[in-house]
C-alpha cells in the first residue's frame, strides 16, 4: 500500500504537466463544456472511453505490421519465412510468463496508472527498436524490438480492461469492452490496408530497401506514441477522479496461484486444448496470409491486404452480436462446435479449392468471433471463482506458448513444403481442437456438467438455488 | 541422300476432347504417344568420323511398344529434335556431310520412317538482357533498357562427351560467346543440362517437376556472367515448329498443390496438338541461388507465341530433320522482375523444363497430405460416433448441479 501511495504522489507531481501539454482538448474543456470535466458525468466518461479505446490502438496496429509488410520484410532483410515468423514468436515468448504476472504487476507493483504508462512505454520502445533494426539492417535488432514490444503488448490489454472495469463497472461495462475490442480490430485492419501503401510512398523517396522498411515502421510507431499519450492522459484523469470522487485506483483483482493448476478439472484442460489448437490455426495464418492470397489467388498486394484483414473487420461488429446470442441461448459447447467446424471448413476451402477466398475468409471471421464469445466464458463455469485468475492466466500463457511454437513451425513448413502443406497443418490443428470439443461434450454429458445448459436452464438453476 | 523430303507433320490436328474421355483417348492414341512406365534409355554422342568433334547427343528411350528419340545439338544455336515412334526398333541415322552442308535437309532420319508418330523441335535462339534499374512497373514491356542480345548461334560450346554421365543419364552443354568484347563471360557460362529418365520420379532440386520415362528434363543455368546493368533481367527466346498455320498452344494450369514447389500454384504447358501429343512443361519459377529455396525464387513470365516466318539463326539439326519448313513460332521466357530477387544477387539463374510426349505428368496430392487429412477428419467423427453410442446405450447418470460460488 505504501508503494502505491508513493506512485500516486509521483503521478500527482508529474501528471498534470505532461497531460496538459499533450491533450489540449482536456485543458480547453473547462470553459466550454463543464460536463466534460466532471468525472461523475457521462460526457466525461465518454472522453475517458475514447482515450481507453486509443490506448490499445497502437499495440494492435503494430502487432500485425510484419504481416502487412511480409514481402518487404523478407526481401529487404533477406530472411526466409522461418526467420520472418520469428518476429511473431518473439512477441509471444515474454507473454508465456507475463500472462501470470501482468495482473500482479498492476495490482501490487506499479498500480494501474503507472502500469499502463510503463507498458505503453515498452510498446513504444519496442516498435522504435523494431524500426531501427530495419534502418540499421540488423535483423536481430528487429527481433529484439518485437520482444520488447511483446513485453508491453498483452499486459497493456490487461491494464486497458482494468481501467474499463474501474470506470464503467455497473454502468456501460459490456458496451465498453465491446468497443475496446472493436477498436483493436480497427487498429489491425487499418494496419493491413495502410502499411503496404505507406511503404510504397516511402520507397518513392528513393532510399535503400531496409531503410525504407525502417522508416515505414518508424511512422507506424506514431500510433504507439498516440497510445502513450492516451496512457498519460488517462493516468491524469484517473488520478483527478480519485481526488474529486474519492474513488479507488482500479485493480485487476487477479490472484494467481500456480499451485491451483493441479486442481484444474478435465473439462478445463480440454478447453485449454481447444483454445491453443484453434488460435494456432488463425493468428499464424493471418501472419502469413498476405503472400498466400497473392501467390495462390493472384490478388494484388492491396487486395491481399484487404482480404487478410477481413477476419478483423468481421470480428469488430460481430463480436457483440454473437456475445448477445450466446448469452441468450446458452449451449456454449454447441456454439464452440459450430465455430470450430466452420473454421475447419474455411481452411479446407482455402487449401483444396480455388474458389474466391473471400468466402473462406468471411467464414473464418464469423467463426473466430463466435468462438471467442462462446469459449472464454466457459472457463468461468468449470472453475471456482477464486481460481479464475489463474485459469485465465494459464489459458493465455499456453495460448502464447502455442502461438510462439506454431509460428516457427508454420514458417518452416512454408519454406520447405509450401502453402498446401501449411494449410493441412492448420487443418490438423483445428481438427485436434474439434476432437477436444467432442471430448468436452462427451465428458460434460457423462459428468452431468453445466457447460451445455441453455440460458433458461441456467436461469432455472439459479432461481432454484436462491429459493 | 541429301534430298529435301516432305516435312513431317507428326501428330495431326483433331478436335479437342473432354478430359473425361481421357482413358478412351489413351486407348485410341497411337502407340508411340501412349506413354510407358519404364524405358531403356541410352545416351550417345554421335561422332563425326571425318571432321572435328561436334556436339550431337542422341537420347534413345526404348519402351515395349515405342521409342523416343531426342537429338540435342549445339550446331548453330542449342536445339532439340523430338521424335516419337511406335516401334521399339526405330533408329536414328546421321549423314554428317549433309548435316554440315548449307542445305542440311535429310541429314537426320529416323528409320523406319512410317513409324514416326510425332515430331517437333525447340531452338534456343537468343539471350536478351535488360537493365531494370529505373523500371518500377513490374509488368512493363520491355522490362527495362535493352542491351544488344546474345545470339546463341554465335557461341562456342564445350564437348558434351566430357560431362556425359551414364549413371544419371545426363550431360551438359556449356557455352560462352565467341565474341565477348567486354569479357562478360570471362568467368561465366550458360549451361543446358539435359537429363533423361528410365522411370518416373521427382528430383530433389526445386522446382521438382514430376518426370516420367516419356520425358526429358532441361535445366538452363546462367552462372558467373557479369551483368551489363545493376539490375539485369534476362530473357530467353525459344523457337519451335508450328502445327500447320497455327502456333502450338500455351496452357496455364492452376493447381491447389504447391507441395513440391512452395508458393508456385501454376504449371505452364506448351502443347503441339490436342492430347496426347508432344508437350513442354515448366513451372513459372526460376531461382537466383543454387539451393533453390523459396527466398531465391523469381517469377518466370512467358510471352504469347508469335509466328516468325524467317527466324534467325537457323538450326542445322532442325533443318536436317524437317527440311526447309518455315512455319516457326517463338516465345520468350523472362526471369525475374525489377523488384527482385534477381540474377544480380549471386550471379546465378536457373530454370527447368520437361520435354516429352503423351500426357504431361500431373501432380497428385502426396500420400502424406492424404494421410493427415484422413486422420484429421476421421478422428473427430469416429470419437463423436463412439461417444454418442456410448451415451445412448450406456447407463445414464444425473448429478445435482453444484453452484460454483
Amino acid at each position: 500500500m505504501e508503494e502505491e501511495d508513493e506512485e500516486a504522489r509521483g503521478l500527482l507531481a508529474n501528471g498534470p504537466d505532461e497531460t496538459g501539454r499533450d491533450t489540449p482538448a482536456a485543458l480547453a474543456a473547462p470553459e466550454t463544456l463543464p460536463a466534460l470535466c466532471d468525472p461523475s458525468r457521462l460526457a466525461h466518461r465518454l472522453l475517458v472511453l475514447l482515450l481507453m479505446c486509443f490506448l490499445g490502438f497502437g499495440s494492435y496496429f503494430c502487432y500485425d505490421n510484419p504481416a502487412a509488410l511480409q514481402t518487404q520484410v523478407k526481401r529487404d532483410m533477406q530472411v526466409n519465412t522461418t526467420k520472418f515468423m520469428l518476429l511473431y514468436a518473439w512477441y509471444s515468448w515474454p507473454n508465456v510468463v507475463l500472462c501470470f504476472f501482468g495482473g500482479f504487476l498492476i495490482d501490487r507493483v506499479f498500480g494501474i496508472r503507472w502500469g499502463t504508462i510503463i507498458f505503453s512505454c515498452f510498446i513504444c520502445i519496442g516498435q522504435v527498436v523494431f524500426a531501427l533494426g530495419g534502418i540499421f539492417n540488423a535483423y536481430w535488432l528487429m527481433e529484439f524490438g518485437r520482444f520488447v514490444f511483446g513485453i508491453g503488448g498483452e499486459s497493456l490489454a490487461v491494464a486497458q480492461n482494468t481501467y474499463a472495469v474501474s470506470w464503467f463497472k455497473g454502468k456501460e461495462l459490456n458496451l465498453v469492452f465491446g468497443l475496446q475490442l472493436s477498436m483493436a480490430r480497427v487498429g489491425s485492419t487499418v494496419n493491413m490496408n495502410l502499411m503496404g501503401w505507406l511503404y510504397s510512398k516511402v520507397e518513392a523517396l528513393g532510399s535503400a530497401g531496409h531503410t525504407t522498411l525502417g522508416i515505414t515502421l518508424m511512422i507506424g510507431a506514431i500510433t504507439c506514441i498516440l497510445s502513450l499519450i492516451c496512457a498519460l492522459a488517462l493516468a491524469y484523469l484517473d488520478q483527478r477522479a480519485e481526488r474529486i470522487l474519492h474513488k479507488e485506483q482500479g485493480k485487476t483483482g487477479e490472484v494467481i496461484k500456480l499451485t491451483d493448476v493441479k486442481d484444474f478439472s478435465l473439462p478445463l484442460w480440454l478447453i485449454f486444448i481447444i483454445c491453443v489448437c484453434y488460435y494456432v490455426a488463425v493468428f499464424p495464418f493471418i501472419g502469413l496470409g498476405k503472400v498466400f492470397f497473392t501467390e495462390k489467388f493472384g490478388f494484388s498486394s492491396q487486395a491481399a491486404g484487404a482480404i487478410n484483414s477481413v477476419v478483423y473487420v468481421i470480428s469488430a461488429p460481430m463480436s457483440p452480436i454473437f456475445g448477445l446470442l450466446v448469452d441468450k441461448t446458452g449451449k456454449n459447447i454447441i456454439w464452440v462446435l459450430c465455430a470450430v467446424v466452420t473454421t475447419l471448413a474455411s481452411h479446407m476451402l482455402l487449401a483444396f479449392t480455388l474458389w474466391n477466398p473471400w468466402i473462406a475468409m468471411c467464414l473464418l471471421g464469423l467463426s473466430y468471433s463466435l468462438l471467442a464469445c462462446a469459449l472464454w466464458p466457459m472457463v468461468a463455469f468449470v472453475v471456482p471463482e477464486h481460481q479464475l485468475g489463474t485459469a485465465y492466466g494459464f489459458m493465455q500463457s499456453i495460448q502464447n506458448l502455442g502461438l510462439a511454437i506454431s509460428s516457427i513451425i508454420a514458417g518452416m513448413i512454408l519454406d520447405t513444403r509450401g502453402y498446401l502443406f501449411l494449410e493441412v497443418f492448420f487443418i490438423a490443428c483445428v481438427s485436434l481442437s474439434l476432437l477436444a470439443v467432442v471430448f468436452l461434450y462427451l465428458v460434460n454429458r457423462a459428468q452431468g456438467g453445466n457447460l451445455n445448459y441453455s440460458a433458461r436452464q441456467r436461469e432455472e438453476i439459479k432461481v432454484s438455488h436462491s429459493e | 541422300m541429301c534430298s529435301c523430303e516432305e516435312p513431317r507433320r507428326g501428330w495431326g490436328r483433331c478436335a479437342p476432347s473432354p478430359m473425361l474421355l481421357l482413358s478412351l483417348l489413351l486407348s485410341a492414341a497411337p502407340l508411340g504417344l501412349r506413354g510407358e512406365d519404364a524405358r531403356q534409355v541410352s545416351l550417345e554422342v554421335i561422332p563425326d568420323p571425318t571432321g572435328p568433334p561436334e556436339n550431337l547427343l542422341h537420347i534413345r528411350a526404348v519402351g515395349s511398344n515405342s521409342t523416343l528419340h531426342y537429338v540435342w545439338s549445339s550446331l548453330g544455336p542449342p536445339a532439340v529434335v523430338l521424335v516419337a515412334t511406335n516401334t521399339s526398333h526405330s533408329t536414328l541415322s546421321v549423314n554428317w556431310s549433309c548435316l554440315l552442308s548449307p542445305e542440311p535437309a535429310g541429314g537426320l532420319v529416323v528409320h523406319p520412317e512410317d513409324s514416326v508418330q510425332f515430331s517437333s523441335a525447340l531452338v534456343f535462339t537468343r539471350l536478351f538482357e535488360f537493365d531494370s534499374t529505373n523500371t518500377s512497373d513490374e509488368a512493363a514491356e520491355p522490362p527495362g533498357k535493352p542491351y544488344p542480345p546474345y545470339s546463341l548461334a554465335e557461341w562456342s560450346w564445350n564437348n558434351v562427351t566430357d560431362s556425359l554421365d551414364p549413371a544419371t543419364l545426363s550431360t551438359t552443354f556449356r557455352g560462352h560467346p565467341i565474341h565477348d568484347p567486354i569479357g562478360a563471360f570471362a568467368n561465366g557460362s550458360l549451361a543446358f543440362r539435359v537429363q533423361a529418365f528410365s522411370g518416373s520420379g521427382r528430383p530433389a532440386q526445386p522446382p521438382r517437376l514430376l518426370h516420367t520415362a516419356d520425358t526429358c528434363q532441361l535445366e538452363v543455368a546462367l552462372v558467373g556472367a557479369v551483368p551489363r546493368g545493376n539490375r539485369s533481367l534476362f530473357r530467353l527466346e525459344v523457337a519451335t515448329l508450328g502445327q500447320g498455320p497455327d502456333c502450338p498452344s500455351l496452357r496455364e494450369h492452376h493447381s491447389i498443390d504447391d507441395e513440391y514447389a512452395p508458393a508456385v500454384f501454376q504449371l505452364d504447358q506448351l502443347l503441339w496438338g490436342s492430347l496426347p501429343s508432344g508437350f513442354m512443361q515448366w513451372r513459372p519459377v526460376a531461382f537466383s541461388q543454387k539451393q533453390g529455396g523459396r527466398e531465391s525464387s523469381l517469377p518466370c513470365q512467358v510471352s504469347p507465341l508469335y509466328p516468325t516466318l524467317a527466324y534467325l539463326p537457323q538450326s542445322p539439326i532442325v533443318r536436317a530433320f524437317f527440311g526447309s519448313q518455315n512455319n516457326f513460332c517463338a516465345f520468350n521466357l523472362t526471369f525475374g522482375t525489377s523488384a527482385g530477387p534477381g540474377y544480380w544477387d549471386q550471379h546465378y539463374l536457373s530454370w527447368s523444363m520437361l520435354l516429352g510426349v503423351g500426357f504431361p505428368p500431373m501432380d497428385a496430392l502426396s500420400p502424406l497430405v492424404l494421410g493427415i487429412m484422413a486422420v484429421a477428419l476421421g478422428a473427430p467423427g469416429l470419437v463423436l460416433l463412439a461417444g454418442g453410442l456410448f451415451l445412448l446405450l450406456g447407463p445414464k447418470r444425473y448429478s445435482e448441479y453444484q453452484p460454483i460460488n
